[in-house]
């Protein structure tokens, strides 16, 4: 299977301080990557530089084979999907809120009203679309986000903690739907977590990121066993 | 002369003025009160500043400067604006582009820096993403809006020094109301008064109907 | 404490500001019981700076703290038929004759008088340089349709114009060239150098702002342009709170020989020419009042 994603001897500052590091990380095209570590540690920089929100200091990344920085910010970044810790829902209905990355991208009025419904059902609040974002629980806010990312069918999926705001039974009745979601459609996605049971739940490798620089980068039995490096070995002791 | 022709000709004048005045400084100002909270370039802080010291200008101020620059010895003499319903309207626009402005600035500033990350995530260009941020902003905005028609429906010293008061000219309402004072007839001008007063409640009504339209139901 | 040492300082430039506002302390006169006097006067007098000159002096002999409030002569008179001022200086012969008459006033001397010119651009394109009476003079200008400024403010000038253009035979009302400015001396004849303009305007404003005007005197010394002014106390029969002792100290102030004679000599230095003429020792009639 070919690479969507390929990462090669990445550097990201954040002011003067190098943000994170990324010898080599590649990930494949369908496969859902859990990127782990304590909090601080780099993983949300990782994400926004692939949603290219932040410019990496050097190093190259490859989309689906090609340099990602031949096109245009804009033109990249309708390739992809963003969600991050917070919904942060616009102020305007449900329906609103899952059409806006549609309209940005210029669909029209009939291909709207065919998708948006659809994906609601899918997460659930197909009978919230006309209540307005701020009168949604947490849970159902989230999942509204979710609808928002995933209705733009993206090559790529960028989670950011999506659900660590949210209390655990309703975490653990989203990320049940997420997974299916996702083996359904078989998204590329990248998953941010501090959380290794959320994330083993959900992922197929991991990517353990320990003080501003990915350490290790496999399945859960993997990192465990073939674990030389202490910082790693300490994190993953705490879950397994 | 109480509620007769020449009130209703006063009365449109100045809401005429003041009304394009308001527009002009929210074409100009909020595009530019957004690259003040928005923006990331050197010396922001300090147009910042500025534009925060600006809302409080006294229009006399701004009536004199304006003046200097538009009598026949200034050096925009040559375009013969001076005691036209145009110079007020530039006086106008110097006083409110401030408000507007700053009040743009804070307004915008208070949002979730995240929001704008999250609607780059989503794909929007530059445009779409200021579009959302001043529709999620939108009750500070007209708020903003009200701010800068009432520093200039209620102000008299920057119309009396560049418009002149003039009769059927530049005569608006608050300076018809220093004249009717001068002449002593306090009678008139407190219906004057009365009427401006009216007029500012009507348009800040309108305003906040449209205001709390848009605010959650 | 940072805020303890901060809130000193303020408090510390604060007094200063406070000292350095506070007026000079005058020569200490035999305080008045009522000290408060309110002169109620026209913009020409306070304008010309006439009354930076009478005002202290008075003060300094009497005692009393003039507030002087300066309005048209239309609102400087209805200050006095409503009581609220103490004392007017005025130049509107008949208005004040009607004042009198209602009892709102008490007493009425003449002080001064100035006068009217006709002023208007150099190029004078009604061609009423070397005009016979001031009548003729604006009779020429509606002729020409050439602009013209009115103050429009009930102000003693402007009565003054209105009862000229009364004497020609044209009306002025809501001709394009008769322009209403509806401000003071100094703004409408700013306002007529700008447009290139006629306008009526007593002596002492012209001359106080002529440096920034590209106006000339074409029209003076005609008998119907004096601008006479009157000293009327308030009626303490009407008003009893008003304070006709004051009212009466500045009325005879100014009729005085001293203030008389500052009068005449008020502005000499500065423009080479008297700007107001002392008459308290004439009467009406002689000023061809009746």
């Amino acid at each position: 299977m070919s690479n969507l994603i390929e990462i090669r001897d990445l550097l990201v500052k954040r002011g003067d301080h190098p943000a994170l590091e990324v010898d080599h990380l590649s990930i494949e095209k369908g496969e859902v990557l859990a990127v782990v570590g304590p909090n601080g540690a780099g993983k949300s920089t990782l994400l926004l530089t692939l949603a290219r929100l932040l410019r990496p200091e050097r190093g190259r990344i490859l989309f689906d084979g090609q340099p990602a920085a031949r096109e245009s910010d804009t033109a990249y970044r309708r390739r992809i999907a963003l969600v991050m810790q917070d919904p942060l829902l616009f102020d305007t209905s449900v329906f609103e809120n899952a059409a806006s990355g549609l309209k940005f991208r210029g669909v029209g009025r009939d291909e709207i009203a065919r998708h948006v419904p659809a994906w609601l059902e899918r997460l659930g609040v197909a009978h919230l679309s006309k209540r307005r974002a701020g009168q949604l629980s947490g849970g159902e806010a989230q999942r509204v986000s979710l609808a928002r990312a995933l209705v733009l069918e993206p090559e790529l999926l960028l989670l950011d903690e999506p659900f660590s705001a949210l209390d655990p039974p309703t975490r653990a009745r989203l990320l049940a739907d997420l997974k299916s979601l996702l083996s359904e459609t078989r998204t590329t996605t990248i998953f941010v977590t501090h959380d290794l049971a959320e994330a083993g739940q959900v992922a197929g490798r991991m990517a353990v990121i320990i003080g501003n620089r990915l350490r290790r980068v496999g399945r859960p039995g993997e990192l465990a066993s073939a674990s030389g490096d202490r910082d790693v070995a300490e994190f993953l002791n705490h879950y397994f | 002369m109480i509620f007769d022709a020449e009130v209703f000709q006063i009365t449109l004048l100045s809401l005429q003025i003041s009304a394009l005045a308001t527009g002009l400084s929210l074409l100009i100002g909020l595009p530019f009160g957004t690259l003040l909270a928005l923006g990331k370039f050197p010396g922001r802080s300090f147009l910042l500043s500025m534009v925060n010291t600006g809302m409080g200008l006294p229009p006399v101020v701004v009536g004199l400067f304006v003046a200097m620059m538009l009598w026949r010895s200034g050096p925009l003499g040559d375009l013969k604006l001076i005691y036209t319903p145009t110079a007020i309207i530039i006086a106008q626009v110097v006083i409110s582009f401030p408000v507007v402005t700053g009040l743009t600035a804070a307004a915008l500033q208070a949002l979730d820096p995240r929001l704008r990350l999250q609607l780059y995530g989503l794909g929007a260009s530059l445009t779409q993403m200021v579009w959302m941020l001043w529709r999620e902003a939108r009750l500070p905005l007209l708020a903003a809006l009200m701010a800068g028609f009432g520093s200039v429906i209620s102000e008299v010293g920057a119309s009396m020094m560049v418009g002149g008061n003039i009769r059927y000219q530049t005569r608006v309402l608050t300076t018809a109301i220093v004249l009717e004072t001068g002449k002593g007839h306090f009678d008139i001008a407190i219906a004057l008064g009365v009427l401006l007063l009216a007029i500012t409640f009507l348009v800040n009504w309108a305003l906040t109907w449209i205001q709390q339209r848009g605010a959650r139901r | 404490m940072k805020y303890a040492r901060f809130t000193f300082l303020l408090v510390t430039v604060f007094a200063l500001l406070l000292a350095a506002c506070a007026p000079a302390a005058p020569e200490p006169a035999p305080a008045p019981a009522n000290p408060a006097l309110i002169l109620a006067t026209t913009t020409s007098t306070q304008d010309s700076g006439l009354l930076d000159v009478l005002v202290p002096l008075f003060e300094g002999q009497t005692g009393y703290v003039v507030q002087t409030v300066a309005v048209g002569t239309g609102a400087a008179l209805k200050m006095g038929e409503e009581g609220n001022a103490d004392v007017l200086l005025v130049h509107a012969p008949a208005a004040e004759k009607a004042l009198m008459e209602a009892g709102f006033g008490k007493d009425r001397f003449l002080v001064m008088h100035n006068d009217f010119v006709i002023v208007g651009p150099a190029s004078d394109p009604a061609g009423i340089k070397g005009a016979g009476t001031s009548v003729e003079a604006l009779q020429k200008i509606a002729d020409a349709g050439a602009n013209f400024i009115t103050r429009g403010d009930d102000s003693g000038t402007h009565k003054m114009e209105l009862s000229l253009w009364g004497k020609t035979a044209a009306d002025p009302n809501g001709q394009a060239w008769y322009v209403d400015s509806g401000q003071g001396m100094g703004a409408t004849l700013t306002i007529a150098s700008e447009k290139q303009g006629y306008t009526l305007t007593d002596r002492a404003t012209y001359l106080a702002n002529k440096e920034n005007l590209e106006l000339e005197i074409l029209v003076e010394g005609d008998a119907a342009l004096l601008n006479v002014y009157h000293v009327i106390t308030v009626n303490p029969d009407k008003w009893p709170k008003s304070n006709y002792e004051g009212a009466l100290a500045f009325a005879n102030f100014v009729t005085g020989a001293e203030a008389q004679e500052l009068i005449g000599e008020f502005g000499v230095d500065q423009f080479g020419q008297s700007l107001f003429f002392p008459d308290a020792d004439k009467t009406d009639a002689d000023l061809g009042l009746e």
